[in-house]
């Protein structure tokens, strides 16, 4: 399959599981809201241009807003992890991995330790935007820090069995 | 002139990610404030008529409680009929024969229409419910939504066939509401923490309340019709500084599963609100 018939697919997939699985099930605190769409935008391609990188990231967050009915609120969200992306690559992957024109980030192409950091990072980043504007009207900080914490660590949770599951390490190198 | 094409060239993306930043927060901010816009309505009919395919297998899982719930709700409109009532012969001697003249025909001020949840939320700061049903059967602004077990939410917006309603579950809501046993009315509101728990404001410290008092809708509501039920008292605080009680109350309706729900028209709404804008203006 082409790669962006590949994320085509990818796109209805997760849009589709964060918005009528992960946004449908009972909280299990209100602490804790799940968020998995954002792998998305990890496993674009190393190659991608950054215009089309942010222009890519806010229609994921658009689409996702019209299943939410909060227009721009996911969409600025996505919109900051798209711009970050390409700061954290440059900072932590190596740069004959990065010119390979075809690899994405993975736990494979960037190892697992420096893979997760990327993931976290982002995905703190993400939450604390995110709930930072759901709050913004509200003002409890114990609440906004409780629910950045909570949700970045399940959502990470998620996003590591969701990556082991679908992108699992090749141990055996082919040659 | 060409150093400013040679900026923006070079500040490209970092303009391009301000300029959608901007977009996407003015749509944010203008949306919680009027729960509104034109290009929404497109949105509601492609999400409602995916959320409606989803819908019909998830509906089968909430169907045991939803058919208890119609069971009860049959039982409780039985009960109400003039078959069940009679009249017991008391009367020794009648000195006064009175004929009563009808003379105040009753006039209609409710309108019932049932409709699907297609769509439902409970976790986010700001719920809405979204509705199968929408301008072209007859559903408006501002009309009241009901489960049997309890109050829901008012209709915030509509499209041809959708319509999305605000559920008590959300930061702006605040409905008029009184207690069964004194008529107290109060204020509920929810702070966008718990959805088993909503907050009643403005009730005296005189009143008397304890733990599992029934709260209903109140005859100052401009939507709901007087005396529905609205949850029960789960504690109360007395220690504010105020002269008023902080009551939590746990809502009647289950906001986990709602399937029909009955949207209420009150036909009145709109003469009373042109009547009240002109009594402020003079």
């Amino acid at each position: 399959m082409s790669e962006p018939l590949k994320n085509i697919i990818r796109f209805i997939l997760f849009i589709l599981v964060q918005a009528l699985v992960l946004n449908q099930m009972p909280p299990l605190h209100r602490f804790i809201t799940p968020y998995l769409y954002l792998l998305f935008i990890f496993w674009l391609p190393f190659n991608m241009g950054r215009v089309g990188l942010l222009i890519t990231g806010f229609l994921l967050g658009l689409v996702l807003d019209f299943f939410t009915k909060t227009p721009g609120l996911h969409a600025s969200s996505v919109l900051l992890v798209a711009y970050i992306r390409p700061f954290l690559i440059t900072l932590m992957v190596p740069k004959d991995t990065r010119e390979l024109a075809v690899g994405s980030p993975s736990m494979q192409s960037m190892g697992a330790s420096s893979y997760f950091l990327f993931a976290a990072l982002l995905t703190f980043f993400h939450h604390v935007w995110l709930v930072f504007l759901e709050w913004m009207t509200f003002g409890n900080f114990i609440y906004f820090l409780g629910k950045v914490f909570f949700s970045t660590l399940v959502s990470l949770l998620l996003m590591l069995i969701t990556e082991l599951l679908f992108r699992p390490i090749k141990s055996s190198k082919r040659r | 002139m060409r150093n400013i094409f040679l900026l923006i060239r070079r500040f490209s993306v970092l303009l391009l990610f301000i300029v959608l930043q901007i977009l996407s927060l003015s749509m944010l901010v203008k949306y919680s404030t009027s729960h509104q816009a034109r290009y929404m309505e497109y949105a509601y009919e492609v999400t409602g008529n995916i959320n409606a395919r989803y819908n019909n297998f998830t509906r089968y899982f909430s169907l045991a409680e939803n058919n208890r719930f119609l069971a009860d709700e049959n039982t409780r409109l039985t009960n109400e009929r003039k078959q069940n009532f009679t009249r017991i012969d008391t009367a020794v001697e009648q000195k006064q024969i009175i004929t009563f003249v009808d003379s105040t025909p009753l006039t209609r001020k409710y309108v019932w229409r049932t409709a699907r949840v297609i769509n439902n939320s409970v976790s986010a700061q700001n719920n809405y419910i979204t509705l199968q049903r929408g301008r072209n059967q007859g559903i408006d602004k501002d009309m009241a939504v009901i489960s049997p077990a309890g109050i829901v939410g008012i209709v915030t917006d509509v499209s041809e066939n959708m319509s999305i309603v605000m559920s008590l579950l959300h930061r702006k809501s605040n409905t008029s509401v009184a207690l069964k046993n004194s008529g107290i009315t109060g204020i509920l509101e929810w702070d966008g923490t718990n959805p088993q728990r909503l907050i009643l404001r403005g009730i005296p410290k005189s009143a008397e309340i304890k733990k599992g008092d029934t709260v209903l809708t109140s005859n100052l509501s401009l939507n709901f019709p007087e005396g529905l039920h609205v949850g029960t008292i789960a504690e109360f605080n007395k220690e504010t500084g105020g002269n008023n009680y902080t009551i939590f109350l746990k809502p009647g309706a289950n906001f986990y599963s709602l399937e029909f729900v009955s949207v209420i028209e009150n036909l009145f709404l709109k003469e009373q609100l042109e009547l009240e804008q002109r009594a402020k203006r003079n």
